[in-house]
């Protein structure tokens, strides 16, 4: 029998976990890392790829601040108090996530030439906008609200009791602060390696030129050292910045702090709360999708008719939303599949590094730099590592190695990063005195976990999960170089068709796919609070 | 203490461990939840890992506009009886692209077919070890300057690069003629261009550099870009901006112009330098992947796609691409090869001189064009 203790002791398997897992997330990006720098001309990455890491840097840098002042409050405020609409607030806010970021900057290049006012927004400012309207803030926020609603009852009410609700308010976002501020880091470190903002605003990024390297020069050695270059970078930033978070990284709970804090209603932080969250849920979610809407809304008389045997009739809106509807017909259980496979695999190792991890912070902070680093990477390295590796492999591994199984681990191995955060967090809040009381009685540790350490757990997984799958959901590189042929996802059918199809369809294809991914999270969102009541 | 009692405690309080008497019915529960869940996991697990293999089936990867490519796809499965499992690239501006996947693949492909949109990639993968030769007898009819003379890939179907114009914005008479008509001041901060790196916006720059030599084509890019021309990432954002009226003029492919068109937008097409150095023509390209699974499939699809039917297909489709074979019917607005001025380019040439210019000037010139922004 394993004693519960175990999960609280020191001891070499911890380093031993931690370099299995950190192996397993970087073995498919140094299968190609390794090919690169072997390469004849290594250390040359280009004087442009240079410049291009300062202008990535500011972007990142900015969107970053932007994500961390304006979703931390908002995910604080949204764990803590109840008011009309959160669910479905929260649901829009996040639904961004969801979409690759390269179309809502399509849909601001739409609506600000519809309104005549294109050179609003162009360059980095309109970088900083789509990544944090899009990515950051909505990051940030979610991991905030796991975090604010890792929370006791007591240890709200104590707050309360202590200082009213300003006290509530400080104490929480001090709770999150640390989580919050490594999401935003995370968010900055995609905001790295996203050529698509970089590209449609005319601003030259690291993604811009790393994205040049494999597409235009098919040159895998220059693209490889330039992730390596990018990625050293981000160690070296990241390093400091684990260390500060992992001093606030999580507070242990006290072993009779078990009773969940139930969100309260407060008049006026509720309007104040529905007034941050609508303004924000329109700057990142209805504005740009009213831009990628215009052509549908546009579509006027003059349309023609196309030949017959051409599936995409253009004669009425209708046809085209039925059009759009048969695929995402053909692909809906393959997006959802991708998704929720890669959330899957992406949490149980993200719980796996916790329990590894445990409360030690020098562990911490090793884990947190390490994986910020190959977050950086951009997913075509990574992916096209697992191509060779699939390639060099016999064919009776293919069931592994290009089958759908292949997509959802890829996806899970790239999104790590972001399932670790929420997972140390969590697994850092329980009480150590839970495993010792269990130890007195000679509960074994299997008992231990499946009847208190999974429902404490549960809630923060429970939105890693959905993160997770949100992120996964919006990565085209990674299932475009991975998918099995003909297993192709939604978000990529989008992208695939959207380079020479009608407006209108690609324009049908995104309501469907918003409108579809808002229902589920709006539904989900209900049934978490109809659970929790 | 039964084990149903201690099941119906609160979630947060710790259960007392079970006394003899319970711990068989425990371990029963325990056993049954655990072979459920492993059969629920094995049940996930076969469903993931299926590949889908029917009885006949063959695997293409394409960068031709998936909207064009999948009614041929469909044509040849309802003839041939071979499922087709297609796979489209995204535009290289989004994304690594399908060219990196075949060449990581190269050892044991999972492609049979690769249809290009383009001979520049095609080029790529031969110079790789990718592709295999093939001669197909459907070939007999398209003209040899399309085609690779070792037989790596075969042109068919092809496309132009075209001058739009906003109808609304340029007046009858002040229409361009020329690609130097985007130097032209007429034009000031109104002409526009995809990114010279990617696409067949590329092939169109080595195609520049080869026929107006190295001084005057640089001369072109830097004049362009002094009469405050822009660089688009696509041409299809450059389709949608001549469109909306943002730019009035601006270079793009006969595909893109032709959905323009039958969308309804103001926009007029001219097929450049017909008095000139002539007009680019983009063939499409059919490649037989060495080392294919399905190598007889692949082959009649490389059969199918080369077919006069295929070229009536696809210059009836909205691609209104121009067949390269003589004597194919045309709709109305597709302008036959026989009435063009082609440019007098070598597609295998143009493919090294574009990656001579990929890390070299146009690189530069594509850094400066971002940064002057």
């Amino acid at each position: 029998m394993i004693s519960s203790l175990a999960l609280e002791r020191p001891g070499r398997w911890r380093a031993g976990g931690i370099g299995l897992l950190l192996g397993l997330i970087a073995a498919p990006d140094v299968l190609l890392l390794w090919r690169a720098l072997g390469d004849g001309a290594a250390g040359a990455v280009g004087w442009s790829f240079v410049q291009a890491i300062g202008r990535s840097a500011c972007i990142a840098g900015i969107a970053g601040l932007v994500g961390l002042m304006c979703g931390l409050p908002l995910g604080v405020g949204t764990a803590l108090y109840r008011f009309r609409g959160r669910a479905l607030l929260l649901a829009l806010v996040t639904l961004p996530l969801l979409v690759p970021s390269f179309l809502w900057g399509i849909g601001w290049s739409s609506l600000a030439a519809a309104l005549g006012v294109p050179f609003l927004l162009s360059g980095l400012p309109a970088c900083v906008l789509v990544f944090a309207a899009g990515l950051v803030v909505p990051l940030v926020l979610l991991t905030a609200y796991a975090a604010t609603a890792a929370l006791t009852g007591s240890q709200i009410d104590a707050a309360r009791l202590a200082g009213g609700e300003r006290e509530v308010v400080w104490q929480a976002s001090r709770n999150a602060s640390a989580p919050a501020l490594l999401a935003a880091a995370l968010g900055g470190v995609l905001t790295l390696v996203d050529p698509g903002p970089g590209q449609i605003f005319g601003e030259q990024t690291a993604a811009s030129e790393i994205l040049t390297s494999f597409a235009a020069l098919y040159d895998f050695g220059l693209a490889g050292r330039q992730c390596a270059v990018l990625a050293g970078l981000v160690l070296v930033g990241a390093v400091p910045l684990a260390l500060l978070a992992t001093a606030r990284f999580a507070n242990d709970l006290l072993a009779k702090q078990t009773r969940r804090a139930v969100p309260v209603t407060h008049e006026r932080l509720a309007v104040l709360m529905v007034g941050a969250l609508a303004m924000l849920t329109t700057a990142a979610t209805i504005l740009p999708t009213l831009g990628l809407l215009l052509p549908m809304v546009a579509g006027g008389p003059e349309l023609l008719t196309w030949t017959a045997r051409d599936p995409f009739q253009m004669n009425h809106p209708e046809l085209v939303l039925f059009g759009a509807a048969a695929e995402v017909g053909r692909t809906a259980a393959n997006s959802f599949l991708y998704a929720g496979g890669a959330a899957l695999v992406a949490m149980l190792l993200g719980i796996g590094a916790a329990v590894c991890v445990g409360r030690f912070p020098r562990l911490r902070a090793a884990w947190l730099a390490a994986t910020l680093a190959l977050f950086c990477v951009p997913p075509a390295l990574p992916a096209l590592g697992i191509v060779a590796l699939a390639t060099s492999s016999p064919a009776w591994a293919d069931a592994l190695l290009r089958s759908r199984l292949t997509v959802c681990v890829a996806l899970g191995l790239r999104l790590v990063p972001v399932s670790s955060v929420i997972a140390l967090r969590a697994w850092a809040s329980t009480s150590p005195s839970w495993a010792m009381a269990a130890a007195l009685h000679g509960v074994p540790l299997h008992r231990y976990a499946a009847r208190v350490l999974v429902p404490v757990l549960r809630p923060a997984v429970g939105v890693g999960l959905l993160l997770v799958a949100l992120l996964a959901s919006a990565d085209i590189a990674t299932v475009l170089l991975v998918h099995p042929p003909g297993e192709s996802s939604l978000p990529l059918a989008i992208v695939t068709v959207m380079a020479n199809a009608p407006e209108m369809l690609v324009s049908a294809l995104c309501l469907v796919y918003i409108a579809g991914a808002a229902a589920m999270l709006g539904g989900l969102w209900v049934l978490s609070g109809a659970a929790e009541a | 203490m039964t084990a149903e009692v201690a099941a119906r405690r609160a979630p947060n309080q710790l259960a007392l461990p079970a006394d003899d008497s319970t711990k068989g019915l425990f371990a029963g529960c325990m056993a049954r939840g655990m072979m459920r869940s492993l059969r629920t996991t094995l049940a996930v697990l076969l469903l993931v890992t299926a590949r889908s293999s029917a009885a006949e089936d063959v695997v293409v990867y394409t960068s031709v506009d998936e909207i064009f490519a999948r009614p041929i796809a469909r044509g040849f499965e309802a003839e041939s009886g071979i499922t087709v499992r297609l796979v489209p690239d995204t535009e290289e501006t989004k994304s690594t692209g399908l060219v990196n996947r075949l060449i990581a693949e190269r050892a044991r492909p999972q492609a049979d077919v690769f249809w290009s949109g383009d001979p520049v990639r095609a080029a790529v993968l031969a110079r790789k070890g990718v592709s295999a030769p093939y001669r197909s007898p459907q070939a007999d009819g398209l003209p040899a300057q399309f085609s690779d003379p070792n037989g790596h890939w075969t042109g068919f179907s092809a496309r132009a690069r075209v001058l739009i114009y906003n109808r609304t914005l340029v007046p009858e008479g002040q229409t361009p003629t020329s690609v130097m008509d985007l130097l032209a001041p007429r034009f000031l901060g109104k002409a526009c261009l995809a990114n010279p790196l990617f696409g067949t916006t590329s092939m169109h720059a080595a195609a520049l550099f080869a026929v107006l030599g190295d001084d005057k084509a640089r001369a072109l890019f830097e004049s362009f870009t002094t009469n405050g021309g822009r660089m688009l990432s696509s041409n299809g954002e450059v389709r949608r901006r001549v469109a909306n009226g943002e730019c009035a003029v601006g270079i793009t492919d006969t595909d893109d112009a032709n959905v323009a068109r039958l969308e309804g937008k103001p926009i007029g097409v001219v097929f450049p330098d017909a008095d000139g150095i002539g007009t680019l023509v983009i063939p499409n390209c059919a490649v037989l992947i060495a080392g294919a699974p399905h190598p007889a499939a692949a082959r009649r699809f490389v059969d199918y796609l080369l077919r006069p039917e295929t070229e009536r297909a696809l210059a009836q489709s909205a691609a209104a691409q121009m067949p390269l074979r003589a004597g194919v019917p045309v709709p109305a607005g597709v302008v036959p090869l026989a009435q063009l001025r082609p440019m007098q380019v070598d597609y295998g040439v143009l493919a090294q001189l574009l990656e001579t210019l990929s890390r070299g000037y146009l690189k530069d010139w594509v850094d400066r064009a971002n940064s002057g922004r």
